[in-house]
C-alpha cells in the first residue's frame, strides 16, 4: 500500500512539473489566439480610417501563394516572415501616427513573442535542408512595397493609416491561413 | 605568260585561306574562363573564376550581366546583357560586382571572356544567381562593458552603418550565436543563443572574459561568419557594496505572478522593482530608460512583489535592486518572463453527482483575474478516476467542462481527480483534490422505477378504493343512524306535533312515549292481526338493521311487553 501511495504521488507531481516548452506542431491554435489578439489590438489603436486619407490609398497585391501553401514547416516561415516585417514597420518613425501607445505597445510585445515562439520552434530543424520558397520572397518583395509607401509619404498620418489597414488585411490572411490549417 | 598568272590566283586563295585560317587559330587559343562564381557576403558581390595560363600577364577579362526580372503574374523578362563597370580589362581572376547587383530578389547571369591584344574568347559558361539565396551574413559588430561584476554585450547587426541592406528588418531577423571562454582556464568555450543585448552575470571577479558572436537567421537557416574574438576583465568586487537580491524567481499561480528574492540583509533596506517589454531589448535604442518601475512595487521591504497587473500578452523582464539610503545595490540579474510558460494552471472546480452506472462531473475552469487564463491557454481537462477498491486508475480527456464516465459498476466507490491541461504548452495543472461517490444500487434502474411507480400505482388505488369505500360505509351508517331514510309508522309519530326525530333522541322523553303507546293501543284495539302485523313489520325491520340497538331504551320493551299483554 505504501509504495502504491508512493507511486502516485509520484505520477502526481511528475504531471504537475512545469515544461517550460512549447510543442511546435500544434502552430494553430496557438498563434491563432495570438493573432485575434493582435488584430483586437490594432483596432484598438486608433480611429476608424480617416475619410481625408481615402484619396491616397493603395493597392498592394498580397502574394496569394501564401494561401495556398500546403506544408505545415512552410507556412510556419512565411508566418515568420510577415510577422517580422510586420514588426519592423511598427518600429519605424511613428511620430505623426496619432496612436494609443499603451495598445502599441502591447501590440509590438505580442508580436514580439510570437517570433520568438516561432523561432524557438525552427531552431529544432536547423539542420533541415533549406526549403526553397518563393512565396517567401513574393512576401519580402510585397512588404518591401510598403516600406518605399511609408519613405515616400514621409511616414505621413495618412500613411501611417494605411499602412495599418493593410496590416490588418496581412494578419486576416494568416488567420485564415491557420484556420485552414487546424481543420 | 598566262601560266605564271594562273599559278598566282591559287597561290594568293591559299595565303588568304592560311591568313583567316591562323587568324581564328589565334582567336581559338584564346579559351573562356571557367568555373565562374559569384560569392556574396551581405550586398557585396564578388565574382570570381578561374583560367588555366596563369602566367600569361597580357590577358585580361571582362564581365557582363543580365537580369532577369519577374513581376508579379510571374512571368520572367530578361534585359540586354551589359558590360559590368568594374570588372573590365581587370588582371586578376576576381572583381567586385556589387554595384551591378540592385534587385536582390532577383536572377542574375554573369560571364566572364579573356581578352589579349586584339584576340578575344568566347564569354564563359553564364552563372545564375539569386542574390538573397547566394549572400552569407557577414559579421556582426560587438560591444562588451564590464561593471559591477557583469559582463554587457551589445551586438549590432552585420550591416548596421551600411544604406544598402541585404537582410531587411535586421533588428527583428537576427538572433545571435555567442561563443564564450575565459581567456586564462582550458575549460572548453560554451556556445549559446542571444539577443542583442544580453548580460552575462555570476563571471568570477578579475578574470579576462573572451568571447565572438555570429548572426543566424533561423527561418532561412543562415548562420554567418563570427565577428572578431573580444576581452574583457571583470571587475573585482567593489567593497562595502550593498549586495544585488539574489535568487530572484518568478512563481505564477492562476495568472497571478509573484516575484521573490532572498533576504539577505542585515539593516534595513528596500526593494525597488521594474520591467521591461521584451520587444524593446531587439531594438537599437538603448533600453536604459525604458525601464519602468511595477506599480506597488517601489521602496517595497517584504521580498516579493505582485506584478499581476504589467502582464498584459507578450514577454516580459523583471530586475530588483536593493536600496539603503543613499547605498544603492547593482540591479539583480534580469528574469525573463513568458506569462503563459511560467503560469502554473490551479486545479478545477469539481461538483460530481452519480447513477447507477455513471458519474457526472461538473468542472469550473480554474479562476482568475479578468479570465486571463484564457488568452494563454485553451484548456483540455483530464479527469483520473478509479475504483476505490482498485490500484488501476484511468483517464479521460476532454476540452468541454461537463464530463460522464458510463459503464460503471452499481453500487461502488469511485474516486476521481480533475486536472487541467493545456497542449500548446505541454503544461498539465494541479490536481482537484480527490472525491469520491458510491453509484447508486442496481435496483434502481429503469426498469426497476418503472414497475415500483406501476406497484405504487395499483398500492395506491387499493388503499384509494380501500378508504373511499370505507368512507362511504362509515357516511351510511352515521346517516342510517342518524337520519334513517326510514320514517317510523305515523301512529308512532308524536300526537303533540312534535316530530319523532330519532329514537336515540327520544329517549329522554320516555313518559310522554308511554303515554302515546297507550293511545295507540286504544285506537287499534279491535284489530288483532294488525297489531300481530306490525309485531311482525317490527321484528323485519328490526332485522333490516333498522332497530340495531336490542338494548334499546325501556320505553319500547314496555310498550312491546305491555302490547303483548294487551294483545292475549
Amino acid at each position: 500500500m505504501a509504495t502504491y501511495c508512493l507511486l502516485q504521488i509520484g505520477l502526481v507531481l511528475l504531471s504537475t512539473t512545469k515544461i517550460s516548452t512549447l510543442d511546435c506542431n500544434i502552430l494553430p491554435s496557438l498563434h491563432n489566439k495570438m493573432i485575434q489578439r493582435n488584430l483586437h489590438l490594432l483596432n484598438k489603436m486608433g480611429q476608424h480610417f480617416p475619410q481625408q486619407c481615402q484619396s491616397e490609398k493603395m493597392y498592394y497585391k498580397f502574394p496569394e501563394q501564401f494561401l495556398k501553401s500546403r506544408q505545415k514547416e512552410e507556412v510556419k516561415v512565411e508566418i515568420q516572415e510577415i510577422l517580422q516585417h510586420i514588426f519592423y514597420i511598427f518600429t519605424k518613425n511613428l511620430t505623426l501616427a496619432v496612436w494609443d501607445g499603451r495598445s502599441l505597445e502591447r501590440f509590438l510585445n505580442g508580436l514580439y513573442q510570437q517570433i520568438e515562439h516561432l523561432e524557438t520552434c525552427m531552431r529544432e530543424k536547423m539542420e533541415m535542408k533549406k526549403p526553397y520558397s518563393r512565396t517567401r520572397l513574393k512576401l519580402k518583395k510585397y512588404f518591401q512595397k510598403i516600406d518605399n509607401f511609408l519613405k515616400e509619404k514621409q511616414y505621413s498620418f495618412c500613411s501611417w493609416e494605411i499602412i495599418r489597414l493593410e496590416v490588418r488585411r496581412c494578419l486576416q490572411f494568416i488567420d485564415k491561413v491557420i484556420r485552414r490549417l487546424k481543420n | 605568260m598566262a601560266l605564271p598568272g594562273l599559278w598566282r590566283l591559287p597561290l594568293l586563295l591559299l595565303l588568304l585561306l592560311g591568313a583567316v585560317a591562323l587568324g581564328q587559330a589565334g582567336q581559338m587559343n584564346l579559351m573562356s574562363p571557367y568555373n565562374v562564381q559569384v560569392h556574396a557576403v551581405n550586398t557585396n558581390f564578388t565574382l570570381k573564376w578561374k583560367w588555366d595560363s596563369q602566367k600569361d600577364f597580357e590577358v585580361t577579362f571582362s564581365a557582363q550581366y543580365q537580369r532577369i526580372a519577374e513581376d508579379d503574374e510571374e512571368e520572367e523578362e530578361e534585359t540586354d546583357w551589359k558590360e559590368i563597370p568594374g570588372c573590365q580589362n581587370v588582371t586578376v581572376t576576381e572583381c567586385d560586382i556589387s554595384s551591378e547587383i540592385t534587385d536582390y530578389f532577383s536572377f542574375y547571369n554573369v560571364c566572364v571572356r579573356a581578352e589579349k591584344g586584339e584576340k578575344r574568347s568566347p564569354c564563359s559558361i553564364t552563372f545564375l544567381f539569386r542574390p538573397y539565396f547566394i549572400a552569407e551574413i557577414g559579421p556582426p559588430g560587438v560591444q562588451l562593458e564590464s561593471i559591477d561584476g557583469v559582463v554587457k554585450i551589445t551586438v549590432s547587426p552585420p550591416e548596421k552603418s551600411q544604406s544598402r541592406k541585404m537582410w531587411s528588418n535586421e533588428d527583428i531577423t537576427f538572433t545571435y550565436n555567442l561563443e564564450s571562454w575565459e581567456n586564462s582556464s582550458n575549460i572548453e568555450s560554451k556556445t549559446r543563443i542571444i539577443q542583442r543585448r544580453e548580460t552575462i552575470y555570476d563571471l568570477a571577479p578579475g578574470i579576462i572574459y573572451c568571447l565572438r558572436v555570429q548572426a543566424r537567421i533561423t527561418s532561412e537557416k543562415k548562420v554567418g561568419s563570427f565577428s572578431p574574438v573580444s576581452c574583457v576583465k571583470t571587475s573585482e568586487k567593489a567593497r562595502n557594496a550593498l549586495p544585488y537580491p539574489m535568487n530572484v524567481k518568478v512563481h505564477a499561480l492562476n495568472m497571478k505572478f509573484l516575484l521573490t528574492w532572498d533576504n539577505q540583509y542585515d539593516q534595513n533596506v528596500s526593494f525597488i522593482v521594474q520591467y521591461l517589454c521584451a520587444y524593446l531589448k531587439s531594438l537599437q535604442e538603448d533600453d536604459l530608460d525604458k525601464w519602468t518601475v511595477v506599480p506597488g512595487c517601489e521602496n517595497i521591504t517584504t521580498t516579493q512583489c505582485d506584478f499581476s497587473k504589467i502582464i498584459l500578452g507578450g514577454l516580459y523582464f523583471l530586475r530588483v535592486q536593493a536600496i539603503n539610503g543613499y547605498n544603492k545595490s547593482r540591479w539583480s540579474n534580469e528574469v525573463k518572463v513568458d506569462p503563459c510558460v511560467v503560469n502554473e494552471i490551479g486545479p478545477p472546480n469539481v461538483t460530481v453527482s452519480s447513477s447507477e452506472d455513471s458519474l457526472r462531473i461538473q468542472l469550473t475552469a480554474p479562476r482568475t483575474e479578468n479570465d486571463s487564463i484564457s488568452e494563454c491557454y485553451d484548456l483540455t481537462y483530464q479527469i483520473l478516476y478509479w475504483e476505490n477498491s482498485s490500484a488501476l486508475k484511468k483517464t479521460k480527456q476532454q476540452p468541454l467542462l461537463l464530463f460522464t464516465i458510463s459503464d460503471l459498476k452499481p453500487s461502488t466507490l469511485y474516486c476521481l481527480q480533475v486536472q487541467a491541461f493545456s497542449q500548446v504548452y505541454i503544461k498539465y495543472g494541479h490536481f482537484s483534490e480527490m472525491e469520491c461517490i458510491r453509484t447508486l444500487d442496481a435496483k434502481t434502474s429503469p426498469l426497476a422505477i418503472l414497475t415500483t411507480f406501476v406497484i405504487a400505482m395499483i398500492a395506491f388505488f387499493f388503499l384509494a378504493s380501500v378508504f373511499g369505500f370505507g368512507v362511504y360505509y362509515i357516511s351510511r351508517r352515521i346517516r342510517y343512524a342518524f337520519f334513517p331514510s326510514c320514517k317510523p309508522p305515523s301512529n308512532i309519530e308524536c300526537l303533540g306535533g312534535q316530530p319523532f326525530v330519532s329514537l336515540y333522541l327520544s329517549t329522554s322523553e320516555e313518559p310522554t312515549d308511554n303515554c302515546c303507546i297507550i293511545e295507540n293501543i286504544v285506537t287499534e284495539e279491535t284489530n288483532q292481526t294488525d297489531f300481530k302485523d306490525y309485531k311482525h313489520s317490527k321484528q323485519s325491520s328490526r332485522d333490516s338493521g333498522n332497530y340495531s340497538n336490542d338494548d334499546d331504551t325501556s320505553g319500547t320493551k314496555v310498550s312491546e311487553e305491555m302490547l303483548e299483554q294487551e294483545t292475549s
